[in-house]
Order: structure tokens, then C-alpha cells, then sequence
């Protein structure tokens, strides 16, 4: 049998525990839904179509929008404020 | 929840799991997005927000393999064999692609004595993926990418230094711009280690500048997440990511050098880490300040240029000749500085009509409403232009464009 050696493992796992259970809606009628725009080549006409969409097809009662500049993080005010007001966010991830 | 293109969907996804969103529906939609016509996004629109509505009203259950803060790094029986090493590197997706050495317990601990940290102290958490780099697993990186012990330090430094809020370390692991963390070592250490900075500084041929940079990438994978083709998002990569490290020819800088600039005590040692998108060589014979000057700041001026779009920090590798001229002409870093940054303007007019848009909304509130007549400067004051003096005999300076919303952090090495 060949010799063998250990290793040490280089790798780590992420350290943020689940924060909270996601928690679904029991449907959009009525519903506030916050949109996130990362900047992205046209999310911001994905977002403006799929409020319409949902305000038409759904019953959703109020869209609201926040556009990032660039890559800067959103800053805890919007946060706080999408968290108050909104049942569901909506955000763009990568291009 | 969030909306990715059908490309982004593993960013996606890593980023809600090392958010603690393991759950976090995703809607994906066609890639390539961005270039699509507005009556594409349409039709997009029309054929995803069923699904939108659905992933809303969904309640769905992932585990999230966490580890506890501080954790020891496991210990992993392999063939004692170099290439058998080297094919479970590949396998589990811990490799840059070059052999590596494998992190024996005896190797990481000849290495951790020289810190004075506890192997299980957090240095920080590596984004995207937030994963906790230890004191120990620092180590265990910069021994695979053959780094001698005493360079710990450094990499401590560093890592710290890579996940302060200003580099904005998501926006350099995760992009499509080939970004890379460029490390300048200031101080006596960097003597000490043999860093290069003469001739070839970001070349081959030292030990401590090709194993320094390369730990780093490495600690950006393994601890980070960045793994290419996964949440690394690179179109192109470049090499400067396989690794980026140099320090300052403080002997032949006629200024004060960059640890200086920026706070520190002459005799303390620093590392700066920078979000480097590569380098382009300016080969100039000019001998007068405003000549050369001039042809830095037209060289820097160019409509794809990122730095131009976010307001970036562009970095300047001036040859200690060239530092020279500007020197006996009585100019100060500072005034190298403010003379680029007044002369290095690009008319919006050439921008693509995209990167007008994108420039207009991300510099409104430092410019104001532009227009297509706009002449832009690269950068939204003087002094977020990076100078460092490095580099061997030669007309050649060097342009170091930013990726985009990245400012240098600077940590002294303890």
C-alpha cells in the first residue's frame, strides 16, 4: 500500500447561518413589491414590465423601485424602508 | 427573491447561501440580458412573471451547510505523491491551475510561528461567499502556493486589508472585469522578503512576489468562493490573477513613499491592496514634465475605460526615471496628480450610447446631470489617483486601470 500524508483542508464553508425562514406569500392581491435595480443593462425596463405585469395580472397595489448606483451596496436607509413598506423584494443579481 | 440571467445563476445562487438565504427563490431569464432590445425585454417580461409570482408565493427549504466562527481546518489523508496531491487539488476545486504543495500539518505550523495570532483567530470574512479565513487557513493557502513562513504576516495583513468595506471585495470577486488584488509592499519588510521592486517587479523570477500574489489568489477561491466559472465571473480573466505583488522602489522614489502618503511611520511596514484590471505599458521618451505628463493623462483617456464610468481610482506605476523628470521639475506627488487628473478628460461624446447611460446615472451625484458635450474627468478628485514608483532602469510606465466603486486599502503588517 503507497505511504500516505494528511493535508490540511484550504477551503471554508460560509459563516453566515441562515438568518430567517423565507417567509411565502399567501398571494400578490393587494401586495406591495419592491424591485431593486442593480444598474444592469436593461433591468430597469425588466423591472418597469414585470410591476406592470403584476399590478395587471395579479392584483398587486403598489410597486416600488429603487435603481443602485453601480456597485455600490444599497445604503440602510432604502433597506429599512423597503422593509417597512414592501411583502416582497425583488432584486437583480449579476448581469 | 431575486432575477438572474440564465449565466448568473450559480452567482446567484452562492451569493443568497453565503448571505444566509440559502432558500432564496431565483427567476433566471435569457442570457445574454443586456443586449437585448427593449421589445426583447418585453417579451422577457410577459414570459417570466408567472414564474415571479409563482417563486413569491413558494415556500421552499435548502440546507445551508454553515461552519461554526473559528473552526480548525480539517486534516485529509491523501497518497503521499506530489501529483495525486495535485489531482485532488483539481478535483475539489481548490487550485489556480499550477502545482501546488500540499499543506502538511508540519508545514502550516512551521508557518504559523510566525505570528503571534492563534491559528483559530478570525482575520476576516472573504466575500463573496463570506468564508472565514482563520489565522490557520491563511496559512494553509500560503503554503500550498509556496510561500516561505515568514510571509504570514503579510498575508494576515492583507486579508484584512481585502475585506475592509472600501475595496468593496464583492465588487472585485464577482465581476466580469478582470479584476485582480494587486499587492504593494511598503516599509523595511519588504527588503526583508526580497520583494521585488526593481526590474521585472510584476515579472518572474522572485520567490516572494510570485508566491505572496499567487496565497492571495488562493485565499480569494478557497476561503472566498471566488472559484472561476463559478462565482468568479470573469469574461477574460487576465494573469496578473494567478498572482499580482510587487513593492515599492522606495531607493529611487524621489517622494515620499506610498505607506507615507498615506499615514504611516517610514520604518512601518504596510501592504496595499488594490482592484487591478491589468496593466498597459507606456513607453515614453519624454523628457520634460509637461511632455510626459501629457502623454500619461492621453494614454489614461479612453472610452471603455471603467474608471471613467464609476469614478475609479486609477493607478499610475511611474519607472523611477520618469519619476525623476517629474521630480527635478519641482513637482510633488500631488502635483503629478492634480495635473493628470485635470488633463486626463474624456468627451462623453465618445462613449458608447450604454456607457453614457451607465455614466450619467452612476456619476450624477458628483456631476450632476452631463450631457453628451461633457468633458469627464477620470476620477472625481485628484488624490484618487494611485501613484507608486517601482520598477528597474527604462522609459516604461505603467497604466493600472480600476475595477469600478474600488478604493485601496492600506493595513500595516504586525
Amino acid at each position: 500500500m503507497a505511504a500516505s500524508m494528511l493535508v490540511l483542508d484550504p477551503a471554508a464553508r460560509p459563516s453566515n447561518a441562515p438568518v430567517q425562514a423565507l417567509r411565502a406569500l399567501d398571494g400578490l392581491a393587494g401586495k406591495t413589491v419592491g424591485f431593486i435595480d442593480n444598474a444592469k443593462l436593461n433591468f430597469n425596463h425588466l423591472v418597469d414590465d414585470l410591476g406592470e405585469l403584476l399590478v395587471g395580472k395579479y392584483g398587486v397595489a403598489q410597486v416600488l423601485k429603487h435603481r443602485k448606483t453601480g456597485q455600490v451596496p444599497v445604503g440602510e436607509a432604502v433597506l429599512q424602508d423597503f422593509a417597512a413598506r414592501c411583502d416582497a423584494v425583488i432584486t437583480g443579481s449579476g448581469d | 427573491m431575486t432575477v438572474c440571467s440564465a449565466a448568473f445563476t450559480g452567482l446567484g445562487r452562492g451569493q443568497a447561501r453565503a448571505l444566509g438565504f440559502p432558500a432564496l427563490p431565483i427567476a433566471v431569464v435569457p442570457h445574454p440580458f443586456g443586449i437585448r432590445t427593449r421589445d426583447e425585454i418585453r417579451t422577457i417580461a410577459a414570459q417570466c412573471v408567472d414564474d415571479v409570482a409563482r417563486l413569491l408565493c413558494e415556500t421552499v427549504v435548502a440546507d445551508a451547510p454553515t461552519e461554526a466562527v473559528g473552526a480548525r481546518a480539517a486534516a485529509i489523508e491523501v497518497a503521499d505523491d506530489l501529483e495525486a496531491f495535485n489531482r485532488l487539488l483539481l478535483q475539489r476545486h481548490w487550485s489556480d491551475g499550477l502545482p501546488a504543495i500540499p499543506p502538511t500539518p508540519e508545514r502550516v505550523e512551521r508557518m504559523l510561528r510566525h505570528t503571534h495570532r492563534a491559528p483559530d483567530e478570525v482575520v476576516a470574512a472573504i466575500a463573496p461567499a463570506f468564508g472565514v479565513a482563520t489565522v490557520e487557513r491563511i496559512a494553509i493557502n500560503a503554503v500550498m502556493a509556496g510561500c516561505y513562513p515568514e510571509y504570514l504576516p503579510v498575508l494576515i495583513a492583507a486579508a484584512e486589508a481585502i475585506a475592509a468595506p472600501d475595496f468593496n471585495l464583492r465588487g472585485i470577486q464577482a465581476t466580469t472585469n478582470p479584476a485582480a488584488v494587486w499587492l504593494i509592499l511598503n516599509g523595511p519588510l519588504a527588503k526583508q522578503l526580497d520583494v521585488n521592486s526593481g526590474g521585472n517587479c510584476l515579472g518572474p523570477g522572485a520567490w516572494a512576489n510570485a508566491t505572496l500574489g499567487r496565497a492571495m489568489r488562493l485565499i480569494q477561491q478557497n476561503i472566498g468562493g471566488a472559484l472561476a466559472g463559478d462565482m468568479d465571473r470573469a469574461t477574460q480573466g487576465q494573469p496578473g490573477k494567478y498572482t499580482f505583488c510587487c513593492a515599492e522602489n522606495e531607493d529611487a522614489n524621489p517622494w515620499e513613499p506610498l505607506h507615507v502618503e498615506r499615514g504611516f511611520a517610514r520604518e512601518v511596514s504596510t501592504v496595499t491592496v488594490v482592484g487591478a484590471l491589468g496593466t498597459w505599458n507606456m513607453n515614453t521618451h519624454a523628457k520634460d514634465a509637461a511632455d510626459l505628463l501629457r502623454v500619461i493623462a492621453d494614454t489614461m483617456t479612453f472610452p471603455a475605460s471603467s474608471d471613467f464610468v464609476y469614478a475609479g481610482e486609477p493607478w499610475l506605476i511611474l519607472s523611477p526615471e520618469h519619476a525623476h523628470i517629474l521630480h527635478r521639475e519641482g513637482l510633488s506627488k500631488a502635483d503629478v496628480k492634480r495635473c493628470l487628473w485635470e488633463q486626463a478628460r474624456l468627451p462623453a461624446q465618445r462613449l458608447s450610447a450604454k456607457d453614457f447611460d451607465r455614466t450619467r446615472t452612476g456619476r450624477r451625484a458628483e456631476l450632476g446631470e452631463i450631457t453628451r458635450a461633457a468633458l469627464l474627468p477620470i476620477t472625481s478628485k485628484p488624490g484618487h489617483i494611485g501613484i507608486l514608483v517601482a520598477g528597474g532602469p527604462g522609459t516604461h510606465s505603467v497604466y493600472v486601470p480600476m475595477s469600478g466603486h474600488v478604493r485601496s486599502v492600506t493595513r500595516q503588517i504586525i
